[in-house]
């Protein structure tokens, strides 16, 4: 069985980050960058099925410059055996159909049982980039899984929704999405880090997926980022004083009306 | 809430802008290695220690080990870390790989170990004393020890312990009385079987159910050796013995207590009853009478880690009370009079400065120390001939100082981080406490802070005839020379220089001492040495910072990485005003002609 997954670089949370407000983005240039935890679900869950199986392949694909290079020999140290990185110019400022569409022309040309990815990206978090690459392969999806089932050219998922979880069956291929709880993404290895220096790490340009780059990047992106700010900082709290409980009620209530006009 | 244990962009800086980590890989004996596994190993280590280590540090301490009709109880965490850290290659990561080790430098191995005990220090212990003990069978046991007891231990199924210290020797190994007969009298040789009768104490991790087994590499003495440290011999004694077809039986290995103690509990320290059945069997590493020497090899080891693990818990409590001085607002500028202002974060004292300042000019000051160390076993590794002693000397000469150093001033670190909090620092609600107990172990274990005075001046620095300390000193005037041709740093090349003159006339003083008044006299003053000798050694590891921080602030291309510059310009600055001048009084003490410590008698206290 080969499979496929999407893994995007995205900045460790516990980064401090400053806001570039002149350019509608966040300043990466201290960032400390990590493999967005919910794709390492998808990777758990990718080199688990293998494993299992006993035969077939994990394959890591993102897009992204240069450093992204990093987060795919992590995903490379904690078992996947080869890794596509499409770095080109032309795809920088794609929205998410930008990237799934990218995504989505490497992938065809490959051979694939199943594509996994992490629910969402933990710092655009947008949900949409998994949808948008199923959607552009033509592939069933379905998000949010905690738990799969592999049967013969079918699947079985545990869809997690509000308040329960739906099971879903769906035929192979298909693309599913990862969600916490799917399982316990394991660590890179000191044996596995040696390896990753040595496995394939392939990197393409659109050009050599055919893609178009008129059709990706900032250009071609429906949607844009107008401003960007931190969320206003907390005030002090107001004690409300009165004599009586109705009079402090009843200041409360003007309070809540004339000064936080939410009444 | 930010990572604040440690600090990796200063291991950046010193494993690749002081001590040049990568050009390691050069050598054949690391050329699997390069700068991008190294940053990955180091990357894979903090994300280990964040989530593994950091989440239990408290509940650890709160739930120390219980001893439970004779079996020791350990924190669920525990076990998962010791697998983790097998499976994951840790530790094995400096063996060879024919041991199916990684061949890791020393200078990341100590990262990594530095980096795990900064998170959770007990924790962390665990899998390093397994990598200790496994290293002493993979360098002095024959082919059997190595084939049975190497791939449990180095795959952390099976515990890894030293027992050496019995009740009534305490520091003084001469007088251990744990007893080895030949089980076949004729019989002495490496990997003949002995039956152990003996009595161990505060022996780390010496039973605990976070593993399957537990191997003490013990120090006995065989029936009629001769007295004192030549007749110590090295055991390699199980809690279960393997049998020929791979199961275990019971070894009469008995744990009697474990101690209560003021830190470090997420570690249990045992007392070990061994043979009281007459039925405990123990294999004989190497040739009989030589287990000090084999322990030694580890010994050495395990003193550069205790430093570290001082140094790495001090650097987590710099990091909690450098966030929390950040956040907390309290009074005002010393000038302001408006009590309408509202109140500054009390990073903006500067006596809060002056706290924080002493914390990362010792944390930085000890991590370079301990690197450097680790630095000299790599070169030492990949050199031959003269090149070789050259750093096997420097390791030696230094280790006294590596353990010591961070040790004693960690204390005083972590209370400065208490300090900084104020009377929250004294509760357990912050790790600061915490911190505060887990440090205090250091100056003892491995060998006493008076052990490593001794040491330092009544072996290292008098064998070969001195040889070391020449090595050191060529050391010391080249970052000097290179200080005196950078701008800002001339001052403090001169303050070094002028205490290395300082040594010199303390040296020449002791020698005359010694000559006409014995090693009494010579030694009495051994600690006090060692601590003059400690803060010269870490001035001079702040000027070898100082140069390549001070060449890359003007050129650095980020704001941040001009903050972290003129950080290291600062502490530096710090230490030379603040610390290095104690020096003198400390000179003045040992050139001082009383001897009170000689002098008094145990009938004027």
């Amino acid at each position: 069985m080969n499979i496929i997954v999407l893994v995007k670089q995205v900045p460790d949370t516990e980064s401090l980050l400053e806001v570039d407000t002149a350019n509608a983005t966040v300043n990466t240039q201290n960032v400390k960058w990590i493999i967005n935890p919910y794709d390492e679900y998808a990777i758990e869950e990718a080199l688990q099925i293998k494993e299992a199986k006993g035969a077939g392949s994990v394959t890591v694909v993102a897009v992204g410059p240069d450093r992204s290079e990093q987060a795919l020999r992590t995903a490379l140290a904690m078992g996947a055996d080869t890794a596509v990185l499409v770095n080109d110019a032309a795809a920088e400022g794609s929205d998410a159909l930008g990237i799934a569409k990218v995504l989505a022309g490497v992938i065809k040309e490959m051979p694939y049982d199943l594509v996994i990815a992490g629910v969402r990206a933990v710092d655009d978090d947008g949900y949409q980039v998994p949808a948008a690459v199923a959607e552009y392969l033509e592939l069933p999806l379905v998000t949010a899984v905690i738990k799969q089932e592999l049967g013969e050219g079918k699947i079985t998922c545990h869809q997690l929704v509000e308040g329960g979880s739906l099971v879903v069956e769906a035929p192979l291929p298909m693309l599913f999405t990862a969600q916490k709880g799917l399982n316990e993404p394991r660590y890179a290895s000191l044996p596995n880090i040696m390896k990753a220096k040595k496995k394939p790490l392939e990197k393409k340009r659109l050009a050599d997926i055919g893609l178009d780059a008129a059709l990706v990047g900032t250009g071609s992106a429906k949607v844009a980022i107008s401003a960007l700010a931190l969320p206003p900082e907390r005030k002090g709290g107001k004690m409300v004083t009165g004599d009586t409980p109705e009079a402090l009620a009843a200041e409360l209530v003007r309070l809540l009306k004339e000064e936080a006009e939410v009444l | 809430m930010a990572t604040t244990f440690v600090s990796d962009r200063n291991l950046n800086f010193l494993l690749h802008e002081v001590f040049d980590l990568a050009s390691l890989a050069e050598h054949p004996l690391y050329r699997e290695h390069g700068r991008r596994s190294f940053d990955m190993i180091i990357d894979a280590t903090l994300k280990l220690a964040k989530e593994i280590c950091l989440p239990t540090l408290r509940e650890m301490d709160e739930q120390p080990p219980v001893l439970t009709e004779g079996r020791v109880e350990v924190h669920a965490a525990v076990r998962r870390f010791m697998r983790e850290c097998g499976d994951g290659g840790w530790i094995a990561a400096g063996f060879p790989h024919a041991l199916d080790g990684e061949q890791l430098p020393q200078m990341l191995t100590c990262t990594c170990r530095y980096i795990f005990a900064a998170a959770n220090y007990s924790l962390s212990v665990y899998p390093f004393l397994t990598a200790g003990a496994a290293r002493l069978i993979a360098n002095f046991g024959g082919a059997m020890l190595r084939k049975t007891y190497l791939p449990p231990m180095l795959s952390g199924r099976w515990q890894g312990t030293m027992a050496l210290t019995e009740p009534q020797a305490g520091s003084s190994l001469a007088d251990i009385v744990t007893e080895a007969v030949p089980m076949d009298a004729a019989a002495t040789k490496a990997g003949s079987p002995y039956r152990i009768r003996g009595k161990k104490i505060f022996i780390s991790a010496g039973d605990h159910d976070g593993v399957d087994n537990v191997v003490h590499l013990l120090l006995a003495k065989i029936a009629g050796a001769p007295a004192g440290v030549k007749g110590i011999s090295l055991f390699v004694v199980p809690k279960l013995r393997p049998q020929s077809d791979g199961t275990l039986i019971p070894n009469d290995v008995a744990v009697s207590q474990i101690y209560h103690k003021l830190g470090y509990r997420g570690c249990p320290i045992t007392e070990l009853e061994f043979g009281q059945r007459d039925d405990c069997h123990g294999t004989l590493v190497g040739a009989p009478h030589r287990g000090l020497f084999y322990m030694f090899q580890m010994m050495n080891e395990a003193r550069i880690e205790v430093g570290a693990g001082a140094a790495a818990i001090a650097q987590a409590a710099y990091g909690a009370a450098l966030n929390y001085a950040r956040l907390r607002p309290q009074g005002r500028a010393l000038g302001a009079k408006d009590p309408d202002q509202p109140p500054l974060p009390i990073i903006q004292h500067a006596d809060v400065k002056r706290m924080l300042l002493f914390q990362k000019a010792f944390v930085e000051g000890s991590l370079a120390l301990i690197l450097q160390c680790a630095r000299y076993m790599d070169l030492e590794a990949i050199s031959t001939g003269v090149e070789m002693e050259k750093y096997a000397l420097l390791l030696d000469l230094l280790t006294p100082v590596a353990k010591t150093y961070p040790s004693e001033m960690g204390i005083l670190s972590t209370s400065q981080a208490i300090q900084c909090f104020g009377g929250y620092g004294y509760c357990e609600d912050f790790p600061v406490a915490q911190y505060y107990r887990d440090v205090r172990i250091h100056p003892i274990h491995e060998g006493t802070t008076g052990i490593q005075g001794l040491d330092l001046l009544g072996r290292k620095l008098v064998r070969h005839n001195g040889r070391a300390l020449g090595y050191l000193l060529a050391e010391i005037q080249a970052t000097i020379a290179s200080a005196r041709n950078t701008a800002g740093l001339t001052a403090h090349a001169d303050a070094l220089a002028t205490s290395l003159d300082q040594l010199d006339a303390v040296l020449a003083h002791l020698t005359v001492v010694a000559q006409s008044d014995g090693p009494d006299a010579y030694l009495a003053d051994a600690t006090v040495f060692l601590e003059f000798f400690g803060i010269i050694t870490i001035a001079w590891q702040w000027l070898l910072q100082a140069v390549p921080a001070a060449a890359a602030e003007g050129t650095a291309r980020t704001a941040s990485d001009r903050r972290f510059y003129a950080g290291k310009r600062h502490a530096c600055d710090f230490f030379f005003k603040y610390e290095l001048p104690k020096a003198t009084a400390l000179a003045t003490t040992l050139l001082h002609p009383a001897r009170p410590t000689l002098e008094t008698h145990a009938r004027h206290f």
